[in-house]
């Protein structure tokens, strides 16, 4: 019998219906903390507005990155504060979960943060990040209109991106 | 011995052409910038034209040149070949590509900002299709250097009114 979970106090969330859509929300952050992108699917509650929700967001993620470089019982490396590290460098934490949802994360080396908040059953999604980097360096990088450090508005970007996230399983 | 580089290279070295030129070097003085930058493309596209026509024999008449240049020029350069053809046969041809490839990630910003200054038309989708068309006078310069090196005197223009389809617009001079 299940004593956590389940139950009336913290219910589980509903299985996602056949038509796919498992994600609740997307943050792509810049290196200075810019909220380039947030996107919003499913997401039933708002506890705060979006400018300390972003804020919120980035600051959890910086402090969570530096905690868990120096809780690493086994790499020395701890890195400097604040300065992304290459893939497989030091210590790189990728997802949390909650019984509500699950939040994966993933930082590349130009200090672009991709966080997408899904539902608690979803698999290993750090391929599927790497994937959405790719989305990005393809149409928001190289598009010529598109001024670094500014919120992203491509539209050929977000249908690319709906498209993708849609047919996460 | 053939030398390559990669693609992205290419475009990101053509958008910093563009934002030099318009940013830097000509600044508020677009039309400046834009006759910069088809002077660049006149000269590309001479040498590209020699490059690419060394086996072959001389054109028979214009026609026959422009359909070089939507076949064999436009695959080795954009890797693809012109959709459309139309001509008055009095000297204008409209080359259609519905995919134009410098142009395939250009995305304008959906929601225009809000501009107090001028009332009249949607400004922020003016000032994005102003700073779109910068990017085709490159081309235009190309195709233009093209068609002068096979003997064709012309004048090249672009229009964007539907991404990422683009038409050219060449004039031959008589």
């Amino acid at each position: 019998m299940q004593f956590f979970g389940g139950s009336e106090i913290s219910p589980s969330p509903p299985v996602p219906t056949a038509s796919g859509n498992n994600a609740h929300m997307m943050y792509v952050f810049n290196r200075n903390g810019v909220c380039l992108l947030y996107k919003e699917w499913n997401r039933p509650l708002h506890t705060l507005n979006p400018q300390q929700d972003h804020k919120l967001m980035f600051g959890l993620l910086f402090s969570l990155k530096s905690l868990t470089a120096k809780m690493d019982p086994v790499n020395a490396d701890k890195g400097n504060l604040g300065v992304p590290q290459l893939p497989g460098q030091g210590c790189s934490f990728h997802s949390f979960r909650t019984n509500t949802y699950k939040l994966s994360f993933m930082e590349t080396p130009s200090g672009i943060k991709i966080i997408l908040v899904t539902h608690p059953k979803t698999g290993d999604l750090r391929e599927s990040l790497k994937y959405i980097y790719g989305l990005y360096v393809e149409y928001v990088v190289k598009n010529p209109i598109y001024s670094p450090g500014s919120p992203i508005k491509s539209e050929l970007f977000n249908t690319a991106l709906d498209q993708y996230v849609r047919s996460i399983s | 011995m053939v030398r390559e580089v990669a693609e992205s290279c290419v475009d990101t070295m053509l958008m910093e052409m563009v934002a030099m030129y318009s940013g830097r070097f000509y600044a508020n003085k677009p039309e400046l910038a834009a006759r910069r930058i088809e002077a660049i493309g006149y000269q590309v596209g001479h040498q590209l034209s020699e490059r690419y026509t060394m086996e072959r024999p001389r054109f028979s008449d214009h026609l026959e040149a422009i359909k070089f240049i939507c076949k064999d020029f436009w695959s080795e350069v954009f890797k693809k070949q012109i959709d459309n053809l139309k001509t008055n046969h009095r000297g204008t041809f409209v080359l259609q590509d519905n995919k134009f490839r410098w142009l395939s990630r250009v995305s304008i910003d959906p929601s225009p900002e809000k501009e107090t200054e001028d009332p009249l038309s949607t400004p922020g989708e003016s000032k994005a299709a102003q700073a779109v068309s910068m990017y085709l006078y490159f081309p235009c310069g190309i195709i233009r250097g093209v068609l002068s090196n096979l003997g064709i005197p012309c004048a090249v223009s672009a229009d964007i009114s539907s991404l990422p389809t683009c038409s050219f617009v060449i004039r031959v001079k008589a």
